[in-house]
């Protein structure tokens, strides 16, 4: 694959006509250690030094809400209109565990079931990466078969080299993003873009302060639903709703309608969450969670056993942020080494 | 020994004997956590088991709300509360939440919290904290590595600056030496400066604050004011808050919390501190405690079992200029 690379003078350049061209969400320093993607006019705004989103950036492709269509009643016709959608976007500035949380969701919406709305989303968005530079202390990608600086799955992939940047071509669409502005760019004549990312791939693999090692749980969870060890973690949960907001993978949703008047309105889904207690509970007042031990053994089922059976793909990256956000401490870092203790046991 | 572990002893053996005749059927506490800078909620129902039960500069979390958990459980729960979680007890009490036999009140008079960050910054994360010490200036904590010093200016986390009662203001085993109330300065600068604030810069203000809100409802979720059985921002129908993410369903949702808890939020910081995008939600709920202060002249709520909640009693001196 191709490389290039671009300086710094030229990456603000670059930004700001990317900004100009496409709807260009980049992380964004909001407040004291909190970073969002955002839709932003221009290089001034993005913050590249960002190591973790407060936020992970799945919200472009599966916004929070989403209007999906306006309905209108009159006489004994219903009819129906489209609801907006963005147009053609660039997603900049992905760390690759984030990346590979779309790739994680790629197969719900866009697999067996193509689901409009993100579809059109995902097809519209350049994915455009940029290797980590520093290793947080509760990121675990690596045990989750992730990497710093592995890029796959986005069109582009940045990595900060001396005097700028080098960006490699992993897509057909990513080439032609780069040839759509190729003034910018400078060939890589040395060769050095590829070395220097793997070489900082290798040096901040050292600087995991933790690794986790998953071999062997699923198969004892396809054998082990009923725990006492879930009690016993879900004591502590609060209930709310951070760690599924937070995530790169979680991805339920709820739909609902707005209608001021009862006559017309627009129909809108927005996440959800499994950790609330009414998540599940049905029409009837049954709820099939109906304690907390339930819900968080479901979310944790989610991401260690039930998105491998489904797609063959883990439920998790290893982002961190449901490990630094918890405001109870519960740490999938721990319950898998908890989990396989518990497995040992058995 | 440091007064913190004379403290983790007695916490120790108080909840041995607890459980060891039967007087409490669960302890809640704290244990050490995932890594060496964080803390847990812990349940202990088993002797063999309070020797997990810690007490440290990293024990934050305010436990008083777990007993609605458990209020319906045959036997009696002691539960370990600061001074700031006390005030929460008295809450649920006037609540009629919990029931005063049923509950035994652990109290810890505690100098401050450490902000865990700073403590993930230069510990590693494996590390065990085996002794802690506060004094008026700094806090230590000693591992298998060393001793670690932190400057308590620096260090303090932000809902302990303006501490009002460091000793709990109810408890049935104080468990350790009571600390005077220091005078924290006014609680009210923030709320102050925001209020002389023009109305659009104040109204700019709070939507930037809004507009990131996840809905996630950890404020609502762990704050010891909120027990309705269904929450109104749960009910379907009659929707009173939509499930849309926006800013004018997210200004109702932070402004009607703020009403619902208005003279009943016992200012424990809990709501500011789990948000996960760094709402500041204790400077909203301060603008209320100044205003019932200033309107009814009361201390902050959950300071005395006596003192009712200024909008849950009445008194023939109540302001009745609306009328």
């Amino acid at each position: 694959m191709k490389a290039y690379t671009i300086t710094r003078d030229n990456l603000g350049a670059w930004l700001d006509a990317l900004a100009r061209d496409y709807t260009l969400i980049a992380p964004v320093r909001e407040e004291e250690s909190v970073s969002l993607f955002k839709p932003v006019s221009g290089f001034a705004e993005i913050n590249l030094g960002y190591t973790n989103s407060t936020v992970s950036p799945k919200g472009w492709l599966f916004p929070q809400t989403e209007e999906m269509f306006f309905f209108s009643t009159g006489g004994d016709q219903i009819t129906l209109a489209d609801a907006q959608t963005p147009g053609p976007a660039v997603l900049f500035g992905l760390r690759p565990c984030d990346i590979k949380g779309i790739l994680a969701l790629d197969p719900v919406f866009n697999g067996a079931y193509q689901d409009c709305y993100y579809q059109k989303r995902r097809q519209d968005t350049i994915l455009v990466g940029l290797s980590c530079t520093r290793v947080e202390r509760d990121c675990f990608c690596t045990s989750m078969g992730g990497g710093p600086t592995d890029g796959g799955g986005a069109d582009l992939l940045l990595t900060e080299i001396d005097g700028g940047y080098g960006i490699e071509v992993l897509t057909p669409r990513g080439e032609k993003l780069v040839n759509r502005y190729q003034q910018y760019f400078d060939a890589d004549r040395e060769n050095r873009v590829i070395p220097a990312r793997e070489e900082l791939g290798k040096k901040l693999a050292g600087h995991f302060t933790r690794n986790v090692d998953t071999t062997g749980l699923k198969e004892f969870l396809d054998q082990h639903f009923e725990l006492p060890y879930w009690g016993e973690l879900a004591r502590r949960c609060l209930g709310c709703g951070i760690c599924t907001y937070i995530c790169p993978t979680c991805h339920c949703f709820d739909i609902f309608d707005q209608s001021p008047d009862g006559e017309s309105g627009v129909r809108s889904r927005c996440w959800d969450s499994c950790m609330f207690s009414h998540f599940t509970r049905m029409a009837g007042g049954h709820n099939p969670r109906p304690t907390q031990k339930e819900r968080v053994r479901n979310r944790f089922l989610h991401k260690l056993k039930y998105h491998r059976d489904r797609y063959n793909l883990d439920g998790c990256v290893g982002c961190g942020r449901c490990v630094t956000r918890c405001p109870v401490n519960i740490d999938i870092r721990q319950i898998i080494a908890d989990l396989q203790e518990v497995a040992r046991h058995e | 020994m440091s007064e913190l572990m004379k403290i983790q002893e007695n916490l120790r053996e108080t909840a041995r004997k607890l459980l060891a005749n039967g007087e409490a059927s669960l302890v809640i506490g704290y244990a050490l956590g995932s890594e060496v800078s964080r803390v847990v909620p812990a349940f202990i129902s088993r002797e063999d088991e309070v020797d997990r039960l810690v007490w440290n500069p990293l024990c934050i979390n305010n436990l008083a709300k777990y007993l609605l958990d458990y209020r319906h459980e045959p036997g009696k729960v002691a539960v370990v509360v600061k001074g700031c979680d006390s005030r929460a007890i008295i809450r649920l009490l006037q609540d009629n939440q919990i029931t005063r036999e049923k509950v035994i009140i652990l109290g810890i008079p505690c100098p401050g919290l450490i902000n865990p960050d700073l403590v993930a910054a230069r510990l590693d994360p494996g590390a065990q904290i085996t002794v802690a010490a506060v004094s008026k200036q700094d806090f230590s904590l000693q591992t298998g590595e060393g001793t670690f010093t932190f400057t308590r200016d620096e260090a303090l986390l932000k809902k302990c600056r303006d501490c009002e009662q460091h000793t709990p203001v109810i408890a049935d085993f104080m468990l350790g030496e009571e600390i005077p109330p220091n005078d924290p300065g006014d609680p009210f600068v923030a709320v102050k400066t925001l209020e002389e604030l023009p109305v659009e810069e104040r109204s700019a203000y709070w939507d930037k604050q809004f507009s990131r809100c996840l809905r996630c409802y950890a404020c609502r979720n762990v704050c010891p004011a909120c027990t309705c059985r269904e929450c109104v921002f749960d009910q379907a129908e009659p929707c009173w808050v939509a499930k849309a993410n926006n800013l004018p369903e997210n200004t109702a949702f932070h402004l009607i919390r703020a009403f619902h808890v208005a003279g009943r939020c016992v200012d424990c910081g809990e709501c500011e501190r789990v948000c996960p995008v760094n709402i500041p939600l204790s400077l909203l709920n301060r603008k209320i405690l100044k205003d019932m202060k200033d309107l009814f002249n009361v201390p902050t709520p959950g300071t005395s079992l006596e003192e009712l909640p200024p909008l849950g009693a009445f008194t023939k001196s109540d302001p009745d200029e609306f009328m």
